[in-house]
């Protein structure tokens, strides 16, 4: 917690770190979400694996003590996975929005963990939607009126980098928190560097977004001119500009039949 | 500052961005317009993390679909409050939504002074953390001018 105080004294932003309160039993979780709290914590950190109850127990101890849930969809690729049998990663997001959750991993589209753009994006508007309409390419099979139900902020995280700005902005928009973690830990010039970097990517492709360019197309020239005044970010683009992950997703809506692996 | 790499705060969007031109800031307005956003014009000179709600300068602007309007109130904002910070906040009004979408810094005072951590031993070996803004440290009356 020194080193998140610190960097909020450094920039003069609310800064928080996700302290993972997963454990056996939902005692242990209450206990460890406790000691969080007397850290001074501003956010919690559960896995998908917990289970359901324990996932709304800890929903509502958020809820009461200032806290964001911070929801890691660990595990859920064992049954959202195959087309045959288990849950689509759609329907755990919905249940998850109802529990309560505040952040919730839903994919990146572009990095290494596989999920088809479009199916993503339907699992974005699941969570950001206050009226979903029907959207079979995006897997969404019917209108749903979510009322005045809370919003979940969706999480891209896993294999993405400054180089792919432009493509997360234009399929994700604003309402997203975008995690880089060796995008930012692998950084040549170390940590900080990488950070820079990445936030230098960010708002220059929304300035850019806002003023009218064409950032799908025109992303990668706006990065490299960014990048003549941001050795940081010219760094990023030379270790990872390159990097994309090619692969054929298996988890892909199926209002139509679709050749799959898993069939 | 001395431990940030941009030596600055970096409040909101573009902070990481050589500053804004008025050219730039018009572009950004009028993108928020183009939404349906209102803007509204703030300042302070006590940027702490936890001053959500800055010193507004006029009320929101509601009703003005003008860009050239904000931009006249922002430069009306700056001559009267030169060595503050100023953002422009947008808000956007669609049920659901309810809250400021777009904010970024459009003036600093010429040297930013920054915040210093406090930390408070508490029983054990707890410490108690407090972000303190090195411009509450002179009186308001004396703040504001070099």
């Amino acid at each position: 917690m020194d080193a998140v105080n610190k960097a909020s004294a450094a920039t003069g932003e609310v800064k928080g770190s996700y302290l993972n309160v997963t454990a056996g039993t939902v005692e242990d979780m209450y206990e460890r979400a406790e000691f969080a709290k007397e850290l001074g914590s501003v956010v919690i950190m559960v896995d998908l694996v917990v289970g359901w109850s324990t996932i709304q127990s800890i929903s509502n101890w958020s809820r009461k003590n200032d806290m964001i849930l911070h929801m890691h969809r660990a595990g859920h690729g064992t049954y959202t996975r195959q087309k045959n049998h288990g849950i689509s990663f759609r329907v755990i997001a919905k249940w998850l929005r109802l529990a309560g959750v505040d952040h919730l991993h839903t994919g990146t589209a572009v990095g290494k963990l596989e999920g088809d753009p479009m199916t993503v994006q339907g699992y974005y508007n699941v969570c950001r939607d206050s009226y979903t309409k029907q959207d079979l390419p995006r897997g969404l099979f019917f209108d749903q009126d979510w009322a005045d139900l809370r919003k979940v902020m969706p999480v891209a995280s896993g294999g993405i980098h400054a180089g792919q700005m432009h493509q997360l902005l234009d399929l994700f928009g604003d309402d997203v928190i975008l995690q880089f973690g060796g995008g930012t830990i692998g950084h040549p010039g170390g940590i900080q560097a990488g950070a820079v970097a990445n936030r230098v990517a960010l708002e220059v492709m929304v300035k850019a977004r806002n003023e009218g360019r064409d950032i799908k197309n025109e992303g990668t020239d706006i990065l490299r001119q960014a990048a003549k005044g941001c050795s940081p970010l010219q760094q990023a683009l030379d270790t990872w500009g390159e990097i994309s992950f090619n692969y054929t997703p298996t988890d892909t809506s199926d209002y139509s039949v679709t050749a799959t692996a898993a069939v | 500052m001395m431990t940030n790499p941009v030596r600055r705060i970096t409040q909101g969007q573009f902070s990481y961005l050589p500053d804004l031109t008025d050219t730039e800031i018009s572009m950004q307005i009028q993108y928020g317009l183009d939404k349906g956003y209102a803007w509204s014009v703030e300042y302070t000179d006590d940027p702490h993390p936890r001053n959500t709600y800055w010193e507004m300068f006029g009320i929101p602007m509601f009703d003005l679909r003008d860009a050239a309007g904000v931009l006249l109130e922002l430069n009306n904002c700056r001559k009267t409050f030169p060595q503050y910070y100023i953002r422009l906040m947008a808000f956007d009004s669609t049920r659901g939504v309810e809250t400021i979408v777009m904010s970024f810094i459009v003036n600093r005072p010429e040297n930013e002074p920054g915040f210093s951590l406090v930390r408070q031993e508490a029983p054990g070996r707890t410490i108690r953390y407090t972000v303190h803004s090195y411009a509450t440290d002179r009186p308001e009356t004396e703040r504001g001018s070099l």
